[in-house]
């Protein structure tokens, strides 16, 4: 009866919508870093924690308002143990075990074995409980109990949730933890140090009437104090043996000193590439549209500076060189391979609405098709541009899924028709087309703030503006109209194509947009 | 700017893209090859000629007109071209020659060279590129209207009877309206070029010798063409 009841409650919460929302909400709070909301929270728990520190130094010699004691007391302990309690629920899916389980051995056509799951559950739920962040967690709750005043030192803990929240001490840590070996070792034999030359003082000045040496854990106090090279001086061997053990002690503790050091710097060195990637991708994370360019060759470098101009720009390569050369230029540069779907899970971004175009600019038609064909295994819908080098790759390139190629030996062609049959047209256009003078020709999308102001071509009053209305571009119709007459009415969706100098176009643009214009 | 022969220095991709592009405005086209591989079968209509870098080119100077003659250097090593542009400036003092740059420092070289035009494929590749990215409806008309058969032109027309304007200026005319075209620049008689909005422009009388800029339909340059003078040669 009751194995029944636990396995339809487990498929009717697995199946909840409101329960899979709020636990995911609940998720992307605590442990998602992408989440927005997640950095006001972290930024609540830790102005908590300072409050708490603050009130527990007050405490030491002053009164403390009694409301901030309960504050300090129940409220923020009352927080933590929310807190606290949400991470063990979102930690793990006690429902899916218990799916799992069922559905296992009803495969097996066994009975559903609850003992078994329960044990599971448990051992899921402890083996976070007693995860280092867990029990810190836990102890941070405990002046809670603030009536026990020796339980008030537990204050301190809640200074350790600050590992929780700030992302630089968990970087610290991260590359701290890289070389835990090598500082294990270190700690070995600085214990063996300590342990052995406070030894040796205890037997040479223990007994010794002059010397300050009287219990052995003076001899560990003096002993730490020497070789962390600190050397108080409260304490000082007055024999002879006693100060040979001093020197023996000082020398190592010049050792360990210089081997903690160099371990710390190597290990940042080691880390600081990673450390800046993932800066870099958090960076990226939060920019709100970019082109993503795949390659850093010669064509690359100029698509990306003139894109750079107006927009962010993202670039994969796989080279280090270059990527350091696009790091240079001053772009977002990441030495990712642009052919593997890893290098995109990676980059946490949403190649939906994040990125607005994805351009192939390797030198090779290989891996343009292999980048195009790993880009539309994950996303069907994302603006692919690929460059052409060789013709007959046409197909392949079309057939893996590139909106729109671009072959340069074709453009070489037609440009040079251009020049040798109309150069001094071809010229002007070329110029128009590089903004040459200051002169620009844009397409300026009609929206309905611009049709609530202006209902046809002839109250756009372009001409005041000294721009030229080359033409409208019927989105409805998808139909391009040369030198539109007057009446030509205006509709959402439709370009303007327009050519005039840039302060102007700005000034036209804007006058398009401000209410009442007309 | 039409000669009656193009000279094609270089044989491989780009010449085939080129020689397919402006076969119809040469009466002959020659096509020269320096050590690249002959595919026959793309190009069987041309003979295909050998050059030398070292060359002197007085084979060249016997048999063609080089008064009447394009030459353009598409040779895929930029040095080679370089030469070869130096080599035929060299020679041939008024020698119409387009040459093919690879990047901005070859298309500056290429100049020094004595070349008359310059294509820089990376820089053009790349503004087009951006230009299919940011402004996709400028790129799709002006394609249309440059490259593709349509109605629509853009057109240079050479001013024959300045008396046309009588005193006004280009500022003062709707040209949109009164002639159903729209001037883009007007290029002077000493090549320097302005657009039809700077302000400078505003107040220049048109010359004859000036030479117009316009886009329209066919009919309409044409009727304007007949107006103002006659299409530049």
């Amino acid at each position: 009866m009751l194995k029944h009841w636990l396995v339809d409650t487990a498929y009717q919460v697995s199946t909840s919508k409101k329960y899979a929302k709020i636990k995911t909400f609940f998720y992307n709070l605590l442990e998602n870093s992408d989440f927005k909301y997640k950095k006001y929270f972290d930024l609540l728990m830790i102005a908590f924690i300072f409050a708490s520190v603050i009130i527990l130094i007050r405490e030491v010699k002053s009164h403390v308002n009694d409301y901030l004691l309960f504050f300090n007391n129940y409220v923020i302990s009352i927080v933590f143990l929310i807190e606290y309690i949400l991470r063990l629920w979102v930690n793990s899916s006690v429902t899916n075990i218990i799916i799992q389980n069922s559905e296992h051995d009803a495969m097996l056509g066994d009975e559903f074995k609850l003992f078994n799951t329960l044990k599971e559950i448990i051992a899921v739920k402890f083996r976070y409980i007693l995860s280092l962040k867990a029990i810190i967690d836990l102890l941070a709750i405990i002046p809670f109990f603030h009536e026990l005043r020796l339980l008030r030192i537990f204050i301190l803990f809640r200074v350790f949730k600050l590992f929780r929240y700030a992302k630089s001490i968990q970087t610290f840590t991260s590359v701290i933890a890289a070389k835990k070996f090598e500082f294990l070792t270190l700690l070995v034999f600085a214990s063996i140090i300590i342990f052995v030359s406070s030894i040796l003082i205890y037997v040479m000045e223990g007994n010794i009437q002059e010397s300050p040496i009287d219990t052995f854990f003076e001899a560990v106090y003096w002993s730490i104090v020497t070789i962390s090279t600190v050397g108080y001086g409260d304490i000082t061997p007055v024999t002879e043996s006693g100060r040979v053990v001093a020197m023996f002690v000082i020398v190592a503790g010049i050792a360990v000193f210089s081997f903690t050091t160099s371990l710390i710097v190597t290990a940042f060195t080691e880390k600081l590439d990673e450390i800046k990637d993932l800066k870099l991708i958090d960076d990226i994370a939060k920019v709100k549209e970019f082109y993503l360019i795949c390659g850093y060759e010669s064509v690359s470098k100029e698509v990306a500076k003139k894109l750079a101009i107006n927009n962010k720009v993202v670039i994969l390569e796989e080279n280090l060189l270059k990527v350091q050369q696009a790091r240079k230029a001053g772009f977002f540069a990441l030495n990712y391979d642009p052919g593997s779907i890893e290098s995109y899970k990676k980059l946490r971004i949403n190649i939906g609405t994040q990125v607005k175009a994805i351009i192939c600019l390797s030198h090779s038609d290989v891996e343009n098709v292999y980048t195009a064909l790993t880009v539309r295994s994950f996303n069907k819908d994302v603006f692919i541009l690929s460059i052409l080098k060789n013709k007959i790759n046409r197909n392949k390139l079309n057939f893996a899924g590139v909106n729109e190629l671009f072959y340069e030996k074709e453009l070489v062609g037609i440009i040079a028709k251009e020049f040798v049959g109309q150069p001094v047209a071809f010229e002007v256009i070329h110029a128009l087309r590089s903004s040459y003078n200051g002169v620009d020709m844009q397409e300026i999308v009609i929206n309905d703030r611009v049709v609530s102001n202006f209902v046809s071509v002839g109250e756009l009053n372009n001409k005041k503006y000294r721009i030229v209305l080359l033409g409208i571009y019927k989105k409805s119709k998808k139909r391009f109209l040369f030198n539109p007459l007057d009446s030509t009415l205006l509709e959402t969706g439709d370009y303007l194509l327009v050519i005039g100098n840039v302060q102007f176009l700005k000034m036209f643009t804007n006058n398009l947009h401000k209410k009442g214009s007309k | 700017m039409i000669k009656n022969s193009a000279l094609i220095f270089g044989y491989n991709e780009y010449t085939l893209e080129i020689e397919k592009s402006i076969s119809s405005y040469y009466d002959d086209i020659h096509i020269f090859k320096l050590n690249e591989e002959i595919k026959q079968d793309e190009l069987s209509s041309y003979h295909i000629s050998s050059f030398d870098l070292s060359d002197n080119w007085d084979d060249l100077k016997s048999c063609m007109d080089m008064n009447n003659c394009v030459a353009f250097c598409v040779l895929e090593d930029m040095a080679e071209n370089i030469f070869l542009t130096i080599s035929l400036r060299d020679t041939f003092k008024d020698l119409v020659i387009v040459a093919l740059a690879e990047d901005k420092e070859s298309a500056d070289k290429l100049m020094l060279a004595g070349a008359s035009r310059v294509l820089p494929t990376t820089q053009t590749t790349a503004n087009i590129i951006v230009e299919i990215l940011e402004k996709p409806i400028v790129t799709e008309v002006l394609h249309h209207i440059l490259y593709e058969q349509s109605s629509l032109k853009i057109s240079q027309i050479k001013v024959g009877k300045s008396n046309f304007f009588d005193g006004k200026y280009p500022a003062d005319i709707d040209w949109s309206r009164d002639h159903g075209i729209i001037v883009i620049s007007i290029v002077h008689e000493d090549m320097s070029s302005e657009f039809i909005y700077s302000a400078k422009e505003k107040h220049h009388n048109i010359r004859c010798g000036d030479i117009f800029v316009v886009a329209g339909y066919e009919e309409d340059i044409n009727n304007f063409e007949k107006l103002i003078g006659g299409k530049c040669d």
